[in-house]
């Protein structure tokens, strides 16, 4: 419109009186959205109704899982507490009742307000027992049901790996520390 | 028994005429973010209804089931007068505007106009009048609300309104010159008899520049994009209505459609032609249905009426915002001396050409 009066002093040619009379460049950015209106496409996506593809290695949710035969993968070692960030994982180590050579999370917190969803705990993991799911649809109404316990995180690894690891025999995850081969045991199959 | 019939079949056409503006106005807070969503590239409301279509009814129910707060501060007289005084102007308008040919009918022995309630031989000036008191509801609404936000809005748009206005009025008389009267009605006829006989283009002055002021003035005082510094939701919040919920909030939502429907009204009316078709005559009377022809002259009327709304969200959805000094000096030093010198011209024109 009035542009001349904004722009440094100088003549204007009778071609910028042109297209300051016909609104010239008006008229370019009003076409510009008649033709986004005329070739209707939208990249939307309507969420709740369809949802878009995950890639390949999303990073979702965590989960603890489990073997096959039900006992948990995890042995307590603290590691995934030493790896996180953020400090969202808390784990309580204990003994396996009897066994004193055996350990066990006892309690197993997770703080997923704080979570940044890294997956450094999952490379932390020496024996797998921390898996990233691809649920996301994780809002809730009160913040605390984000502090998520054991018995939680294991619920949502049984939802979310249906297919589970083979505990071999003599595997016992104390001995299969650090996923090292022991010569004398068999090999881990993954 | 005569007067109370009269005012039966008044009352009914006004019914039937805030029916049909309250009609407007829904759909066209639809098709507002329909079309802004569309030229976005996104899809618009798409929940409520078949592709969006209910929306204005549950934002109706919405807004009339929220708390109604009247801030501490607040003049509560004023703050609750400023919607009714946004409202009843932009509404009273269309007391005067012909939606269709200017034909009488006879109910009970009564000579009624059914396509517009009042033809008054002052219309455009009535018009003009009531948009001034509209300017109040928005200034005393940003002012009553005790909020700073809501104070700037009123400000801006008081400057705004009343720069615009002038322009509004200025670029009106060049048709007025023209056409000889300044009631609606009159106008309108005078524009029959095909496109080359609209005022926009009409010998022996076309009213393009005029016409030209007019639509931006217009876009001005309805405060749209881009010259809606008094509710810039950047800068001010939502300006003078920032305190306001619930149904006084809807008040003011509907003053500003009804508001663009008006000028849109106007413009149709004044530059191009009103209810006349493009062509002489109407189609409908050429095949014999002359009974049925105003059916075709109230089609062309909203068709006219919707190419300007549609125009309004066309320019919301390509235009930024104006700065407030470039809004003032646009309005003064660039629309002022073209209205006041298509005026000149015209009147020139019409000395030695009279029509």
């Amino acid at each position: 419109m009035n542009v001349v009066a904004t722009q440094p002093k100088q003549k204007p040619s009778l071609r910028d009186w042109l297209k300051t009379l016909t609104f010239y460049e008006l008229l370019l950015g009003m076409k510009a959205t008649l033709t986004h209106l005329l070739n209707y496409k939208p990249i939307t996506l309507q969420y709740p109704h369809e949802k878009r593809l995950l890639p390949e290695n999303y990073r979702g949710m965590l989960a603890l899982l489990r073997y096959d035969d039900g006992t948990e993968k995890c042995v307590g070692c603290d590691l995934c507490e030493a790896a996180c960030p953020s400090r969202v994982i808390r784990v309580v180590s204990a003994e396996v009742p009897e066994e004193p050579t055996k350990r066990y999370s006892k309690e197993y917190y997770m703080d997923m307000t704080r979570c940044l969803f890294c997956g450094l705990c999952v490379d932390a993991c020496p024996v797998d027992a921390l898996g990233m799911t691809r649920e996301f649809e994780w809002a809730v109404y009160d913040k605390r049901q984000l502090h998520l316990n054991k018995e939680q995180l294991l619920a949502i690894g049984d939802r979310s790996y249906p297919v589970r690891e083979k505990r071999l025999e003599l595997q016992h995850p104390n001995v299969a520390f650090f996923n090292v081969a022991f010569k004398n045991l068999p090999q881990k199959e993954i | 028994m005569e007067i109370g019939l009269r005012l039966a079949v008044s009352l009914a056409q006004i019914a039937a005429v805030m029916g049909v503006v309250m009609l407007t106005v829904m759909v066209l807070t639809l098709a507002e973010r329909k079309v802004l969503g569309w030229m976005q590239d996104r899809m618009g409301p798409m929940e409520v209804g078949p592709y969006g279509v209910l929306q204005p009814i549950a934002d109706g129910l919405k807004l009339f089931f929220k708390e109604d707060i009247i801030p501490a501060g607040a003049n509560k007289f004023l703050f609750t007068l400023a919607p009714i005084l946004a409202l009843v102007p932009a509404m009273i308008g269309f007391a005067v505007i012909p939606f269709g040919p200017s034909l009488t009918i006879e109910v009970f022995g009564m000579q009624i106009k059914p396509f517009v309630i009042s033809d008054i031989n002052i219309g455009i000036l009535y018009i003009l009048a009531f948009a001034s008191i509209g300017a109040y509801g928005i200034i005393l609404g940003g002012w009553s609300s005790n909020s700073k936000y809501s104070l700037l809005g009123g400000l801006r748009s008081a400057a705004q309104v009343i720069s615009y206005e002038l322009n509004v009025g200025l670029a009106i008389v060049g048709v007025i010159l023209l056409s000889g009267s300044l009631s609606l009605v009159k106008i309108t006829e005078a524009q029959a008899g095909g496109f080359w006989n609209w005022f926009i283009l009409a010998m022996p002055f076309p009213q393009i520049f005029a016409f030209v002021v007019y639509v931006i003035s217009a876009v001005a005082e309805t405060n749209r994009v881009p010259f809606d510094l008094p509710e810039a939701e950047s800068e001010l919040v939502a300006g003078f209505f920032t305190e306001y919920s619930g149904m006084r909030f809807a008040f003011f939502f509907i003053a500003e459609y009804a508001n663009m429907i008006l000028v849109s009204c106007v413009a149709a009316a004044l530059f191009l032609g009103g209810w006349n078709a493009p062509y002489p005559g109407t189609i409908l009377g050429y095949i014999g249905l002359d009974s049925v022809a105003w059916m075709e002259n109230v089609v062309w009327f909203a068709v006219k009426v919707y190419f300007f709304l549609f125009l309004f969200f066309w320019l919301r959805a390509t235009l930024p915002r104006l700065r407030y000094d470039q809004l003032m000096r646009f309005g003064w030093k660039v629309m002022l001396p073209i209205a006041l010198g298509n005026i000149v011209l015209t009147a020139i024109a019409a000395y030695f050409f009279p029509r």
